[in-house]
């Protein structure tokens, strides 16, 4: 039995949606620590700071969670559109990055992000016949 | 204002993290796929479906490979913009396609092709706002 259309990118839109709030919490606590990594006891050291930014376990949270609505997506709609509607997400990060990160998206970044957004929608429709 | 560059040792980190998230979904695929004749209409058919994919030892690896991608992902945003990060991550668009072609013999449509560029022009325009934040701060 197929699931109707509006299901699925509902749910497509929830876990693009849960996503960019994971990598915005999660930008936001590594922001927080200005760490440099440069070596592997840095890195270490990076892990373990970052891991007692509670932010973080937000973000773990939200990511699980994308993750599942993801999986169930993927068990029962096409691919193609899958993909396809799960490129707006790149949308949702560069809207997010400058309203809440305060990142200068400029327009060069803004153009690139759609392109890529066009190209991604192209490639996951035509992949098989 | 070193945090805003992007220098090619960044971007291979990202380009394997990227390799190891294109892993990771394949396995992701590979648990979910026996379940896709499953019709999940209430809670408990939910907690089948979950169970079911709990056992499929091809979740496990991906979840390892989670992690993995989760640490390379998070050394590589302490250097850069999450709105540049992103972007250049879907470089796997690009890379499944020429894996496909290299190891599987597959053929690539025309359209796809036009796709594929557009996803090249605009990682690349997205990779050169990079490269003026790191001209302006010098």
């Amino acid at each position: 039995m197929k699931m109707s259309l509006l299901y699925i990118i509902l749910l497509i839109i929830a876990t693009s949606a849960c996503d960019t709030v994971s990598q915005l919490f999660l930008k936001n606590s590594i922001n927080s620590l200005s760490f440099n990594i440069n070596g592997i006891r840095k890195l270490l050291g990076f892990l373990l700071r970052l891991a007692l930014v509670p932010r973080v376990w937000f973000a773990l949270s939200f990511s699980t969670l994308s993750l599942f609505i993801w999986l169930f997506v993927l068990s029962k709609a096409d691919l193609n559109l899958a993909f396809s509607l799960d490129s707006m997400h790149y949308i949702f990060i560069a809207f997010g990055s400058h309203v809440i990160l305060k990142e200068k998206v400029g327009l060069k970044r803004w153009g690139g992000t759609l392109l890529i957004v066009i190209g991604i929608v192209l490639v996951s429709f035509t992949g098989r016949a | 204002m070193f945090k805003n560059r992007l220098t090619l040792k960044i971007l291979s980190f990202l380009v394997f993290s990227d390799i190891l998230e294109t892993f990771t979904h394949f396995c992701f695929k590979k648990s979910a796929l026996p379940e896709s004749g499953l019709n999940i209409t209430s809670l408990h058919e939910a907690a089948v479906f979950i169970q079911a994919i709990l056992s499929s030892g091809f979740l496990w690896i991906g979840l390892v490979s989670v992690l993995a991608t989760f640490i390379i992902w998070s050394a590589v945003l302490s250097k850069i913009d999450l709105s540049i990060a992103v972007p250049i991550a879907s470089f796997s668009y690009i890379l499944v396609p020429f894996v496909s072609i290299i190891l599987l013999g597959e053929r690539i449509t025309f359209l796809r092709w036009v796709g594929i560029f557009f996803i090249l022009a605009g990682v690349i325009m997205v990779s050169l706002t990079g490269e003026d934040t790191k001209a302006a701060a010098r």
